[in-house]
């Protein structure tokens, strides 16, 4: 047990310095701008210029494209990055996906793609979720026919984030509709400039945009199959895995997987507490010495303060769940000015309680609902026994 | 507050520290079977096992060497406040070390911290500030004839001739009305230093018995796991279905959280004490309130037989809330947690 400050070489602490008169160089006004503009979660002239110093796989070696950076150095970089809330979405799903694709793929793919993941030229996005299966992604549809040396793909995918940013897209198909649900499917890393892609946009009240996209006639190489045909299922495990955590960290890391959730509340909750100082009720009394107040803002910051310690799928649903429970209640506490966006007259730190309780509505379903991983907490926390269900093993319509 | 700050999160045990917890978790799951709890009852004090406990060094551990102990740290106690709490063991531990280790920095005289080091006289703490005459309960003053009492006048320890009379209640603790004005009273310091020494100790309790609570609630968990597992309906066992693994599934992430939260708060109080004051007062919130889920969640999981006095979930109901009352409403340690937010931001 230690959370001790990390005391820095010199080295590092020069790395540091170097990290924050870049980013502050980079993370412009303007990419905030453009990231409420559209949701993107990407900046394309972030990414390249992280990646021309090997930051966004910076523990990489120099000579893969990474940064060499040992595990402080990482954290350093990461905390800043955290710090000025640098759009992170699709540099995310693209370092999610690229251990299966350099374990799985083909070794002249891999040695294509790797220096340019690298460089942010090619970035990777999620194809999960068919529109009518969602978090049961092993119950996906859209289909993969085998003709020749390539693969026709036809079907679609929901919440494909990213995709227009993105030159592939990690999709599971359905390779055999007759084998148990888990055996019929195979990764195929998809070129989105493919013909027969069509990417449409879908804007959420968090200001998101994902995507739907839709597959007809897609024609495939079979070089960008991922793993075994019909072995698509294991694939898939090795980035949903690291999505999920194990919540042991190496001593530095964030303990919670749902850090970045609880992040946002704590903006909006350190925005309430400056609000509270500087306004007054009409009686004359300043907020921040009503006791009713401190004492509900007191739970959300032991909330916060839980989240943060809570390990494994635990930390993802307690960020979650406390978050959207909590930022409702914050709302309550500082009335209407809490729901005026950012750039409107009287918007509290710049919007950070409107933008925080839309924001929070989704992060019950990224990865995977909570109700998903309260089965898994339940099965693998407390050894509960699964339920049998009709869809369990087989694709069930 | 620095949101961003280059700390290690380091949560896990190191050899020694798992060494106390598998200790104290063997010495309380071999001492203390459910019927040793309600042989207890309804004082709470079962003199033998304190005996037992003493000569595990539990007294002692966590006072400095020049008062007879091991300096042990927070980190220790709370790992053994936590397994007390998972067989809830009926002896004032929470309360005796926090008063010794508050006696030893007051300059407590060495005799009566020696024979509180060695468990032989069991001191305890009152939680509120004194007021004038106003009597105030104290946990464990029931047992115990020394009582650390803070005023404005200053810390003073009161000494009586016998235990005040024991109030019986619903979570069966040695709680006894403490009168300001009853026994010989020793001031052992004054002005904002014995303030400082009385609100740390305060502190302490909380966290020591946020630990206490974290390991009851990991128990009362266990009872409705157990229980869900082997109970049948419908022709499969009740923990398969969502509506009551859901509310159990819910129930250990509050646990886990507020355990790593003590974890957190004892380091803090250990290594940086006065860095973050509102920790072990969070830690207490969050371990009171999961100590409360996971008793109300297990209890119902269990259905009529977990609403009887038979069920063993009954000791963990009854003093889930018994143990965490002790330490006043939780709103006033809410109340200064988001104050020293305030100060932050």
């Amino acid at each position: 047990m230690d959370f001790a400050p990390v005391e820095l070489t010199p080295e590092q602490q020069a790395f540091q310095r170097e990290v924050r008169a870049f980013l502050d160089e980079i993370v412009t006004e303007e990419v905030h701008e453009h990231e409420r503009r559209t949701g993107d979660g990407f900046d394309e002239r972030v990414h390249l210029a992280l990646g021309s110093r090997g930051w966004l796989f910076p523990t990489w070696p120099v000579e893969h494209g990474g940064a060499g950076l040992d595990d402080v150095c990482a954290r350093i970089l990461a905390l800043e990055l955290a710090r000025r809330r640098v759009p992170y979405v699709t540099s995310g799903t693209t370092g999610g996906v690229w251990p299966a694709v350099e374990r799985y793929g083909a070794p002249d793919l891999v040695a294509e793609l790797r220096p340019q993941v690298a460089t942010g030229r090619v970035r990777f996005c999620l194809g999960y979720s068919d529109p009518e299966s969602g978090s049961d992604i092993a119950a996906s549809h859209t289909r993969a026919v085998r003709d020749g040396d390539e693969w026709v793909i036809n079907g679609s995918k929901m919440w494909t984030t990213g995709a227009h940013n993105c030159q592939y897209t990690f999709l599971i198909t359905r390779t055999d509709p007759e084998a148990p649900k888990h055996k019929g499917l195979t990764m195929i890393l998809v070129p989105l400039d493919s013909p027969g892609v069509e990417i449409q946009a879908i804007h959420t009240y968090g200001g998101e945009r994902t995507n739907a996209v839709y597959y007809s006639d897609v024609h495939v190489a079979d070089r960008y199959r991922l793993g075994e045909v019909n072995g698509g299922w294991a694939v898939l495990r090795g980035p949903l895995d690291e999505e999920h955590g194990d919540g042991r960290g190496n001593g530095l890391d964030d303990l919670s997987i749902g850090v970045g959730y609880t992040r946002e509340f704590q903006r909006a909750i350190d925005a309430a507490a400056r609000w509270a100082k500087r306004t007054s009720r009409p009686d004359g009394t300043l907020v921040a010495d009503d006791p009713v107040f401190l004492d509900r803002l007191g739970r959300l910051v032991v909330e916060t303060e839980a989240a943060d310690a809570t390990p494994g799928p635990m930390g993802r649903n307690k960020a979650s769940l406390s978050f959207i429970a909590g930022i409702a209640e914050l709302v309550d506490l500082v009335g209407p000015e809490a729901l005026i966006a950012h750039g409107g007259e009287g918007a509290v730190d710049g919007g950070a309680i409107d933008y925080a309780h839309r924001f929070a509505q989704g992060t019950a379903t990224y990865g995977g609902t909570t109700d998903v991983f309260k089965n898994i907490i339940a099965q693998h926390v407390l050894g509960l026994p699964r339920l049998r269900l009709p869809g369990d093993k087989q694709l069930v319509r | 507050m620095e949101r961003f700050e280059l700390r290690l999160q380091d949560f896990s045990l190191d050899d020694d520290q798992q060494a106390v917890r598998e200790g104290f978790g063997d010495f309380f799951t071999k001492e203390v079977p459910s019927s040793r709890v309600r042989d207890a009852e309804p004082l709470g004090f079962d003199a033998d096992l304190w005996q037992r406990l003493v000569a595990m060094g539990a007294t002692s551990m966590a006072l400095p060497e020049a008062a007879g102990g091991d300096d042990a740290t927070l980190v220790d106690l709370v790992l053994v406040a936590e397994e007390l709490g998972k067989v809830v063991a009926p002896v004032p531990l929470v309360s005796h070390v926090v008063a010794s280790r508050l006696l030893a920095r007051a300059g407590g005289a060495a005799e009566l911290l020696t024979a509180a080091a060695g468990g032989e006289r069991i001191v305890t703490l009152a939680l509120q500030p004194v007021v004038g005459s106003n009597r105030q309960l104290v946990p464990d003053a029931a047992v115990s004839r020394d009582v650390l009492a803070w005023s404005a006048d200053g810390l003073a320890l009161h000494t009586l001739a016998e235990p005040a009379a024991h109030v019986p209640n619903q979570g069966s603790t040695p709680l006894a009305w403490f009168d300001p004005a009853a026994g010989e009273r020793t001031v052992l310091a004054s002005g904002p230093e014995a303030e400082a020494l009385f609100r740390a100790a305060v502190a302490e309790w909380k966290l020591l018995t946020a630990a206490a609570l974290v390991g009851l609630a990991d128990s009362a968990l266990n009872l409705g796991v157990e229980f869900a597992k082997s109970r049948r309906t419908l022709g499969v066992s009740i923990g398969s279905l969502q509506g009551v693994a859901f509310p159990l599934a819910d129930v250990v992430t509050e646990i886990a959280g507020a355990r790593n939260l003590t974890y957190k708060a004892a380091w803090y109080a250990s290594h940086e004490p006065g860095a973050r004051p509102d920790l072990p007062l969070a830690a207490f919130v969050q371990a009171a309130h999961a100590a409360t889920e996971s008793a109300w969640v297990s209890a119902h999981t269990q259905g009529g037989l977990g609403f009887t006095v038979e069920a063993d979930i009954s000791l963990f109901f009854l003093r889930a809330k018994g143990w965490s009352v002790l330490g006043g409403d939780p709103g006033a340690d809410r109340r200064q947690v988001a104050a020293a937010l305030l100060a932050s931001v």
